[in-house]
């Protein structure tokens, strides 16, 4: 057991779904060819303005109220004073004293506790750009395409003492941003980022230790590795009498260790001032609320409402809530077949298990919720065996055909034909006398065999229903 | 008051201006002037409050989000020393 | 055709009554540029190739029947104003090359028009500075006067203006750049209301103050200027969302009863007698013609100095950190990034240009930032309240344009100090936001000219136009003679 004891606060930046930048028209998709994406206003060229987007003004509110936050009722931009050959302007339009959000809060669980994180701050501000190396020319090649995209920051008090814990945030955080329809949280694309503020103290020790930033931080899996590094790394230093020193640390995932930026970060002044080329604004309450109201259906609602309206089990409430797109393609699917719970089942049953698998990918699926509703129609209504809907699924994942062509093309449909279910069943009763008798002296067990033997035979040809009956009516003759 | 070399040095490094050092001698003498004048402003005993500007915009005001085609790369790039469509950077040392 | 102080609506009748035509006229003006310039310089580039395509679209607009205020007016246009294709240095090493490719929105309101550019008007660097003498290219001289300064920082434009290398020319005023040169060259400029005019293209000195607008021969033909170039712009969002009335309509009324206030501190020590003296004297012939004038006092124009220097610094600190040598400009040398930047910046920008990044960025350096930036602000607060206060009893305020006319050349400028102290009369008109018009009220002994400044409420450039038209209609102007 350690005698440390760590504390961690989280910057976490994410990208608004804005159709255009935060202040020029320029589109705010990700990609494109270099400096594609770009003008005069976000490549700061003299002369030019900012002119605020709306709808990163309404995200960042969206934002504030699903995680509690206060909206200020005034609130006004800053620009933050640095040189990088990625940021054109020499400034960051950013937000310091009268930021959008203040103090909220957001509810994570962690291995089944439930634990309340305090937001200190949300802000509106821009990203920068991107900088490819070639170290064989000593150059840098700029690229603008991403200056200018909107980006909230959201700041929390240093109230995490796990890694766990800043894992279950991030995904929390992940789930609201989707579901509020304000970041699509694409860690890999760099949407949404997250620096970890991590400092050690002597177990009772009331006192905070002596922080350090981790930046570089691509996925969950190495910010685990990270926090856990640093921890290991901080207490090290402190075991061996010396002491850790304020410094902002990069993590390096392939040596799995944190190295400190040569960065003149002591030396840094950012002289924060009010821009004055874009006006603070005032929010009546009329608007804030009408932005309130305007915010989807939250994970927690979902959730409640699966289970309350459908009956749908907790369990796998927050396994198709925990996934944004599992959950839009329930939705769809239930819109097109009214049985959430056989759905459910067979999106965690069979649907999930294949994209865990790796058969799958839910970002290019290549059918959506109706059709997938429909194959669950098909089974529920004894249609199709559910031998074959496994069949067509897998068709399905590949091709991306509907289930009534595939089943159509390879002749997959239960057909009822009563006179091929006699003489398999009769068949194979005659050639298993030993299982008959065992069934006839009480032993129900065996039943599953001829079941079993009955619908390897028949292909789909009855519906389990008749082959049932028929078994049954046959062997108690 | 005279201004102190490190003051000068530290702004230059924030301003990223470099001077020789008879620049340095002179730009010191005419800072220490205008910052004599600037500090007059220290008998004003007023403080600052920010929502008393007057020059608030509403939230309607803000621009729609609507995306515009961009700028053609080449004619953005006519006033730089570019490759590839981007800009050339000497190595950015960290 | 006579050029000499040629108004723009001489020019207009001329042009529709095809007296001349768009290509003659800009025409004669590049021969009078080429016979003046040499020695006032006053343009940093003559742009004729333009102007003749230019005149001669707006020709077509004109035999069309299609001619507005400004169809083939040749105009003069600041060198911080952004033109596409137009190469625009800002009076600075920084820029020498620089072509900017796209347009300001007035240079767009302008095209609409169908203007003709003649070309780009001197400066100071930057806008930095109130003699042109700080321009890396082309060091003006007071038309006047050439061993004098013509003010600035839109002296290349004031005396174009003034010498009759343009009938008109826009300028920008960040703390009395449009209102002292104009005041110094015997012409008539106007800084509009902040908001009044879009900054987009305009390259920026100190956001919060910077205002583009018209200096020409009389109030009349700002009006004309001015109507044409105003207007909200989705392009700035400090671009007010106000009616825009046509500023010729209260021109020639009476100003009979009119409240004319004079601020005791605008006429104190410092300011020299002879300018005290024909302000005055302006005071009492609009007087004579039904003004009243009315006594006040503004306190804070004590601190108005160190206020202005630490907003606008800090804004230009920040502002200018954007040439880097990377994106546009002047490149210097360096085998990294800090290197090329420094190396850049040091070369590139002038000694003044230096001083204020300097000192921008000591105003907002950590422990110095409540001192002296949010002092500042404090004190713009302070202004402000004072300035409405004024206008509780008063329609509009007479001030000096600058505390003395034209000086020598080399007289004030190696003295960063007592040039800053020089911009007293106006920086904060700047402040405050609002519109001021600087119109000549007389002339020194030795000929000089005296401007005085009529400074009206936020967007009532109606009124001071019209109080300064007033002045002129019964004044008699005289050109230089060059």
């Amino acid at each position: 057991m350690s005698a440390y004891f760590p504390t961690m606060g989280l910057e976490i930046h994410a990208e608004l779904l804005t159709i255009s930048k935060v202040f020029c028209t320029c589109s705010a998709e990700f990609g494109g060819t270099p400096n594609s994406r770009c003008c005069p206003v976000c490549s700061g060229l003299p002369g030019t303005l900012p002119v605020l987007n709306q709808k990163a003004v309404e995200y960042i509110i969206k934002a504030g109220y699903v995680m509690n936050c206060d909206i200020s009722r005034f609130t006004k931009w800053d620009r933050k004073n640095y040189f990088y050959p990625d940021l054109p302007k020499a400034y960051q339009i950013s937000q310091m004293p009268r930021p959008v959000c203040l103090s909220g809060t957001v509810n994570i669980n962690v291995n089944g506790e439930d634990k309340v994180i305090r937001i200190n701050r949300i802000h509106l501000e821009e990203d920068a750009g991107k900088l490819v190396h070639d170290d064989v020319n000593r150059i840098s090649l700029a690229d603008y395409n991403r200056c200018g995209v909107p980006l909230i920051e959201i700041v929390t008090e240093p109230d995490f003492h796990s890694a766990d814990e800043v894992i279950a945030f991030i995904e929390k955080i992940k789930l609201l941003l989707q579901y509020a329809g304000i970041c699509d949280c694409k860690m890999e694309q760099g949407s949404i980022r997250c620096d970890v503020n991590i400092s050690i103290a002597p177990k009772g020790s009331t006192e905070l230790g002596t922080r350090t930033e981790l930046k570089n931080l691509n996925s969950l899996k190495a910010i685990a590795r990270a926090i856990e590094v640093e921890i290991e790394r901080q207490e090290e230093l402190l075991e061996s009498g010396e002491r850790v020193i304020q410094q902002t640390r990069r993590f390096n995932e392939q040596l799995g260790e944190t190295t400190a930026m040569r960065s003149k970060e002591e030396a840094h002044d950012y002289r924060y001032f009010p821009d004055p080329d874009i006006p603070p604004i005032i929010f009546t309450e009329e608007e804030l609320d009408e932005i309130k109201r305007s915010i989807p259906e939250l994970p927690e609602q979902r959730v409640a409402r699966y289970v309350d309206e459908y009956g749908i089990k907790k369990a796998d409430a927050d396994i198709i809530v925990g996934d944004k797109r599992v959950c839009d393609f329930f939705d769809a699917a239930i819109a097109q077949y009214d049985n959430p719970k056989a759905i459910a089942n067979y999106i965690i049953g069979e649907l999930m298990r294949r994209i865990n698998l790796g058969e799958a990918d839910m970002d290019a699926l290549k059918f959506g919720g109706a059709e997938f509703a429909q194959l669950v129609e098909y089974m529920q209504t004894d249609k199709i065996s559910q031998a074959n809907a496994k069949t067509i699924l897998r068709e399905m994942i590949e091709n991306g055909s509907s289930p009534k062509d595939i089943a159509d093309r390879d002749d997959l449909w239960i057909k009822e034909d009563n006179d091929l279910l006699a003489k398999v069943v009769d068949e194979i009763i005659a050639n298993n006398p030993k299982p008959v008798e065992q069934y006839k002296s009480g032993d129900q067990k065996v039943f599953g065999f001829f079941m079993g033997q009955a619908n390897k035979a028949l292909k789909g040809a009855a519906s389990p229903k008749a082959i049932q009956e028929y078994i049954r009516k046959k062997l108690s003759e | 008051m005279a201004v102190e070399l490190k003051t000068i040095q530290h702004l230059c490094e924030l301003s990223k201006l470099d001077y020789d050092e008879e620049g340095m001698k002179k730009v010191m003498g005419e800072m220490s002037d205008i910052i004599d004048l600037m500090d007059e402003i220290k008998d004003f005993d007023l403080t600052y409050d920010d929502t008393k500007d007057g020059n608030e915009i509403r939230f309607g005001d803000t621009r729609e989000d609507v995306s515009e085609e961009s700028f053609p790369t080449d004619k953005l790039l006519s006033n730089a020393e570019n490759t590839e469509g981007c800009y050339v950077v000497p190595k950015v040392v960290e | 055709m006579d050029l000499i102080r040629t108004n723009l609506r001489e020019l207009r009748k001329s042009l529709d009554s095809k007296e001349i035509s768009a290509a003659e006229l800009c025409g004669e003006y590049f021969k009078r540029i080429e016979a003046v310039d040499p020695e006032l310089l006053s343009y940093i580039t003559v742009t004729k190739e333009k102007a003749l395509k230019d005149a001669e679209n707006a020709q077509k607009l004109i035999d069309e029947g299609k001619a507005t205020a400004l169809t083939g007016i040749p105009l003069a246009i600041k060198d911080n104003i952004c033109i596409d294709g137009v190469r625009t240095t800002c009076a600075s090493k920084m820029l020498e090359n620089f072509i900017p490719p796209y347009n300001a929105t007035v240079i767009e309101k302008l095209n609409a028009e169908g203007y003709v550019l003649l070309g780009r008007t001197s400066m100071d660097e930057f806008a930095m500075g109130g003699s042109n003498q700080t321009s890396a290219f082309a060091k003006t001289k007071n038309p006047y006067d050439l061993e004098c300064v013509p003010g600035g920082s839109s002296g290349g434009s004031a005396a174009a203006v003034s010498a009759s290398l343009a009938p008109a020319a826009l300028g920008s005023d960040t703390g009395g750049s449009i209102r002292q040169p104009s005041s110094f060259c015997g012409v008539t400029g106007i800084k509009p209301t902040y908001g009044r005019v879009s900054r987009y293209g305009l390259v920026a000195f100190a956001s919060s103050l910077d205002q583009i607008g018209p200096i020409c021969n009389d109030a009349r033909d700002c009006a004309v200027l001015l109507n044409a170039i105003c207007g909200h712009d989705r392009h700035d969002a400090t671009s007010a969302r106000v009616d825009t009335p046509d500023f010729t309509e209260k021109l020639g009324q009476p100003i009979k009863g009119m409240k004319i206030a004079l601020p005791k501190e605008f006429f104190a020590e410092g300011v020299d007698d002879a300018v005290k003296t024909a302000v005055m004297s302006a005071a009492h012939e609009l007087e004579k013609q039904g003004a009243v004038l009315v006594e006040c006092s503004m306190p804070g124009l004590k601190y108005a100095i160190p206020a202005y220097y630490l907003i606008a610094c800090a804004e230009a600190a920040s502002n200018l950190s954007r040439f880097d040598g990377i994106k546009y400009g002047f490149r210097g040398e360096g085998r990294t990034f800090e290197e090329l930047i420094r190396d850049s910046r040091s070369r590139g920008f002038g000694e003044e240009v230096k001083r204020r990044i300097l000192l921008g960025n000591y105003a907002l350096s950590s422990g110095y930032y409540d001192a002296y930036y949010k002092k500042a602000l404090a004190l713009k607060q302070e202004i402000i309240r004072q300035y409405n206060q004024i206008f509780e009893q008063a329609d509009v305020i007479l001030t000096p344009t600058a505390p003395t006319p034209a000086y020598k050349i080399g007289s004030q400028d190696s003295d960063p100090v007592k040039m800053y102290q020089a911009d007293i009369c106006t920086v904060t008109v700047n402040i405050a936001k609002l519109p001021g018009v600087s119109t000549t009220c007389g002339y020194t002994d030795s000929g000089l000219p005296v401007g005085m400044s009529i400074i009206g409420k936020r967007f009532d450039e109606q009124t001071i136009l019209q109080c300064a038209d007033a002045f002129e209609q019964g004044f008699s102007p005289v050109a230089p003679k060059l």
